[in-house]
């Protein structure tokens, strides 16, 4: 006995339904998904911060695998549907313009199946232009359908030899009444949709996490190019920017550091001097002030004879530990702030650390070498 | 969250993935085990339309028996039939596979397939695993352990089937002698285009397709993308075709060729050990 692949009787197929509003849902779902997952990555590795970085791999992991638990019953229901083959009459066909050597076909058909009511329909399929003779109007082709969604079928190109037989004798009629198509696409609208929520998933990673992006960024250009503003010697005039200002009689230095930073950070002070004492006229300063996150230098006038300091020479390494220590001071109550003052226009170099708290404030006075007097 | 808790989630997630795919294979449930795998004998071969497409490989008319109905099905490779069939010949076994209970979703095989356990995705499982921790340590302790790591086992591996490889190159090589010549044709030039819509550039793909006939009879249609001098003007021409005695399939035009490119395969596989033991090397040294 043999038999066929394929032309199984089952119940005629309903018209298709259309379940936009779910579409439209799924099409802003996606958008969020792609837009938080992707600004979340690109900006956990720009700001280096882990947890971004995993949520942008983890969230369109988890939407991917929702998305198949979710749709796998729909899946297995329609792959167990037997396709039903059938006998079909090109009533039209439109090629789409293509360079390519497979080109987009509109057919429209009167399948009339064996065993089942004809029907009109339309299919689209891809058509290589060498066999794009053999469907032209008015000829007879296999086609292999779902019987529940039968616009989703398709021309068989290598029918078995019975139905190749059946379809090189067969004379078919047209079939009258409406025509089956296959779901149009959610459109404008739907691309919108998908846009939005695209946009609303950038924002929904961007703002609650917008103070570590954005601050990292002040940190990033803070360390990059510190906020240095020079007072530069100039004798004969005086003037003012928004960045600089020129006096006749001094030059001065400030670094201001970000947000999140401090002069105590490791190597930080040390760092924000040399900034300042790069240029070959700037070797002594007469007095330097150290805040929590602001550094001043007075330098000494070029060519003349006045007592200063390196302002490398400070004993870094021992600034922290003197500040903690006047910090901790009895009497002074918790921390608010602390200033250390480096002068050199006596002679000797004298470092004076003074902290501020809720009840008072006290000031420790160090040599050059950090030993506290 | 750190690095160290991202990998040691990472290893976690894929060891746990990994143990589900290894419990679905000890109870029988996966995709692999639930795949009937039939054999089919292939009935008439169709001969290709000059300038047509590759798509599908050789049309053939294929049947088979169904073991649940007893009944034989006759059944073509049109759509995505699984693997292209790209030798066919009236009488030539391939396989066929479907889900159970699903003869409609059937898939062909070039050639009969024994039933397999399902192990492909819990191994690809233990692999992100094990990267997992190659990468863990690098980052715990020193950076050279990624190269030690990922190189040292590939280097294993790579040596452990190096004789194996020997052995295919000197049976290739004895097969190649023995292979018997054979006038054939140039029966169809099939021709591919496709454009990227990104930038709208075209690929084309060329496949001529040879036709000969075994001295035992055996007319063999195939598709022939080697040793062939300007192949989109190769309509017509006539070749030389040696092929092995036992498989058709197994042809080529130019027999010294296919040798010299068995001996590169060797050195390649040499190669690549050597530069992975050497990665390793360089990893231990720079610890």
């Amino acid at each position: 006995m043999t038999c066929t692949i394929g032309h199984m009787t089952t119940a005629a197929g309903a018209p298709p339904t259309h379940n936009k509003p779910a579409d439209l849902a799924l099409g802003f779902l996606t958008g969020g998904v792609i837009g938080a997952s992707l600004t979340a990555f690109i900006s956990g590795c720009v700001v280096g911060k882990t947890l971004l970085i995993v949520l942008g791999l983890a969230l369109p992991t988890a939407y991917g695998l929702a998305f198949v638990l979710a749709t796998q019953p729909r899946r297995a229901r329609e792959a167990a549907v037997v396709p039903r083959t059938a006998l079909a009459l090109i009533e039209d066909r439109e090629v789409s313009g293509s360079e390519a050597s497979d080109v987009p076909v509109r057919f429209e058909l009167s399948v009339v199946p064996d065993d089942a009511p004809a029907f009109r329909v339309e299919l689209r399929q891809d058509v290589n232009r060498v066999e794009l003779a053999d469907y032209r109007p008015r000829g007879v082709v296999v086609v292999e359908y779902p019987p529940d969604r039968p616009w989703k079928g398709r021309l068989v190109r290598r029918p078995t030899p019975q139905w190749e037989e059946r379809a090189a004798g067969a004379l078919l009629d047209s079939v009258p009444g409406p025509v089956l198509k296959a779901e149009e696409q959610t459109g404008c609208a739907g691309g919108l949709l998908t846009l939005l929520g695209l946009l609303l998933g950038v924002a929904a990673v961007l703002v609650p996490f917008r103070a570590d992006l954005f601050d990292s960024r002040e940190d990033a250009r803070a360390t990059s190019e510190p906020a240095v503003s020079t007072t530069s010697f100039d004798i004969t005039s005086t003037s003012s920017t928004s960045t600089s200002t020129t006096t006749v009689t001094s030059a001065t230095g400030t670094v201001s550091l970000g947000p999140g930073r401090s002069m105590l950070g490791q190597g930080e002070l040390r760092r924000a001097v040399e900034s300042l004492t790069q240029g070959a006229d700037k070797g002594q300063a007469l007095t330097l002030v150290v805040q929590d996150r602001l550094l001043t230098v007075v330098f000494a006038p070029t060519g003349m004879p006045t007592p200063g300091f390196d302002p490398r020479s400070l004993p870094y390494d021992r600034i922290p530990g003197l500040v903690e220590k006047a910090r901790s001071t009895p009497g002074v109550g918790a921390p608010r702030s602390w200033q250390l003052t480096a002068d050199g226009v006596t002679g000797g170099l004298t470092l004076r650390i003074t902290a501020t708290g809720d009840r008072g404030s006290t000031t420790l006075e160090a040599d050059g070498q950090g030993n506290v007097r | 969250m750190g690095w160290d808790e991202f990998l040691k989630l990472w290893c976690g997630v894929w060891g746990v993935a990994a143990l589900v795919g290894y419990g679905r294979s000890l109870a029988g449930v996966t995709k692999a085990q639930r795949t009937v795998r039939l054999t089919g004998r292939i009935d008439r071969v169709r001969e290709p339309r000059h300038g047509g497409s590759r798509d599908g490989g050789i049309s053939v008319v294929v049947s088979y028996r169904d073991e649940a109905t007893g009944q034989e099905v006759t059944v073509t490779n049109d759509g995505d039939r699984g693997e292209m069939i790209t030798a066919a010949w009236e009488g030539r076994e391939v396989g066929i596979n479907h889900p159970r209970g699903r003869p409609h979703a059937y898939r062909f095989t070039n050639r009969p397939e024994e039933p397999g356990r399902g192990l492909g995705w819990p191994a690809f499982a233990v692999f992100l695993v094990y990267a997992g921790l190659v990468v863990l340590a690098a980052v715990d302790w020193a950076w050279p352990w990624a190269l030690i790591g990922f190189a040292a086992p590939l280097a294993v591996v790579g040596v452990a089937h190096l004789p194996g490889a020997v052995r295919d190159k000197n049976a290739r090589l004895r097969r190649l002698a023995a292979m018997d010549a054979v006038p054939g044709r140039v029966v169809a030039v099939l021709k591919d285009v496709s454009v990227d819509e990104d930038d709208g550039h075209t690929r084309t793909t060329i496949t001529p397709v040879v036709s000969f006939t075994t001295r035992s009879g055996t007319a063999v249609t195939a598709h022939c993308t080697s040793h062939l001098a300007d192949p989109a003007r190769a309509y017509g021409r006539d070749v030389t075709v040696h092929h092995t005695l036992a498989d058709p399939a197994e042809f080529t035009l130019d027999v010294e060729a296919e040798s010299r490119s068995e001996g590169r395969e060797l050195a390649y596989h040499v190669l690549a050990v050597v530069v992975l033991a050497a990665t390793a090397a360089v990893g231990v040294a720079l610890l």
